[in-house]
């Protein structure tokens, strides 16, 4: 059976929240993880090669880090759990100390101008490298951001993490200074 | 408009009176114009195109919104908003007046269901190929689109219609599809939901240059492609994902979100469709 009806306008009147929870749900994929979130990778998995330049032209090479732990984090400007924890990754090389540790900060394929907009306002002190065709995060298999790896010294991936996280958490520095030490 | 026209014509003509007559014969002729123009502005805004149409079947009653047009050309949505989608029905009814009919079944509300993921497995296999069912009667060629989270819906639809039907659904398109099983793994290739990989209908993706997402649409892509699908994948710079149902638009998303029935109708070209 059919009935055809013209439609007021009065039925949109919800429409406002209805929308929000929709967006809220929708970017629930970033949203914001803990240490527990930390992924321990089974067997030796060695990181796929990492050869980008910063915001100041400088080339970087993943294998140039080793004996280090690093973390490598893919990033973008318009990812609200990247950030927000960008201040935590400031905090956490302080509280690293002695450990040899680097982070290598990917931007997933924007513009050095969006980049260097972010950098002015948030600030991270640490490396931002460009990848603005996107060929590391094929090639680390990135879905998501952010998407996290812990290369520990011997080149080889320790943990994956996803979601945003406060990388100053006591237990957090404690289990990737632990990395080190392996 | 037409009205405020008419206020400052008379208000020109009380505020003037040593207004010419010949001027005052212009003015009141643009009037007449305009006033004989109101039909055809109410027909071009497509005020009075929308329609209902409840399909009933054992598990539910769906309330369709249709968009009429004469074209030979039928898109098929699956919402899942109860009822609510105020740039979808701008991006309908403006493909109607070019032609393309546009159907938007509320499948939650007809199943009544809360706007959750979960919800989706709960809508039957027996409702939604009734909706398609309905909609190529017809007699247009049927195209299957849906957003985020509700391409699963449309994927699920497309190969249960395959399985039991001969008469053939022309083609689908995904705008910025959310199909992963769970949050992925970095470093690991994603799952997907089962209803990927299942149909072989001709497949569009459309996916915001500025989310994450569109660096999985190759992997995507070959999912989709294992059970037959041709796939074709294009990113739409300087958008977010969701980015016509955003409250915090920017001017991109703003203008693409305006112009959607144009990339729709692009993507029915490139899904094979030239009668539009």
């Amino acid at each position: 059976m059919m009935r055809n009806l013209i439609l007021g306008s009065s039925m949109f009147n919800i429409f406002k929240p209805v929308t929000l929870l929709f967006v809220i749900a929708g970017l629930s994929l970033n949203g914001v993880a803990n240490a527990a979130n930390l992924k321990p990778v089974d067997g030796d998995l060695d990181a796929p090669a990492l050869v980008l330049k910063d915001l100041q032209g400088k080339t970087h090479d993943l294998k140039d880090y080793k004996g280090q732990v690093v973390l490598v984090q893919f990033w973008a400007t318009y990812c609200g759990p990247c950030r927000q924890e960008m201040p935590s990754m400031n905090k956490m090389m302080v509280k690293m100390g002695d450990t040899p540790f680097t982070i290598l900060a990917v931007d997933m394929g924007e513009t050095e101008a969006e980049v260097k907009q972010f950098v002015s306002e948030v600030k991270p002190e640490f490396t931002i490298l460009m990848d603005e065709e996107g060929t590391s995060i094929a090639d680390w298999r990135v879905f998501a951001a952010p998407s996290n790896f812990i290369v520990g010294p011997d080149g080889k991936i320790k943990y994956t993490l996803f979601g945003g996280v406060e990388w100053d958490s006591d237990e957090l520095v404690e289990k990737i200074k632990a990395v080190a030490l392996r | 408009m037409i009205w405020r026209v008419a206020y400052h014509y008379w208000l020109n003509i009380f505020n003037n009176p040593n207004q010419s007559l010949m001027k005052t014969m212009i003015n009141f002729r643009t009037v007449l114009l305009l006033v004989a123009m109101v039909p055809a502005l109410i027909f071009a805004t497509g005020a009075h195109a929308k329609l209902l149409k409840n399909i009933e079947t054992d598990d539910a009653d769906i309330e369709v919104r249709v968009f009429p047009a004469k074209g030979n050309v039928l898109l098929l949505g699956f919402p899942c908003d109860e009822g609510k989608s105020i740039a979808e029905e701008k991006t309908a009814q403006s493909l109607a007046d070019d032609g393309v009919e546009v159907w938007m079944p509320d499948m939650l509300g007809g199943f009544m269901l809360p706007k959750v993921k979960s919800s989706l497995a709960e809508i039957t296999t027996e409702t939604i190929t009734a909706i398609i069912a309905e909609a190529l009667k017809t007699g247009k060629k049927v195209y299957l689109i849906a957003s985020g989270p509700d391409t699963e819906l449309l994927l699920r639809a497309a190969s249960e219609w395959e399985e039991g039907h001969d008469e053939p659904v022309s083609g689908a398109i995904l705008l910025f599809p959310r199909l992963f099983k769970s949050t992925p793994v970095p470093g690991e290739t994603p799952e997907y939901v089962d209803a990927v990989g299942k149909t072989h209908l001709p497949i569009m993706l459309l996916e915001g240059g500025r989310t994450p997402n569109r660096w999985g649409l190759n992997s995507l892509s070959n999912e989709l492609e294992k059970s037959g699908s041709e796939v074709t994948s294009k990113i739409i710079p300087k958008v977010r994902g969701y980015f016509f149902k955003r409250q915090d638009a920017n001017r991109s998303e703003d203008v693409v979100t305006s112009q959607m029935a144009g990339l729709i109708k692009v993507s029915l070209f490139y899904l094979g469709e030239n009668e539009i």
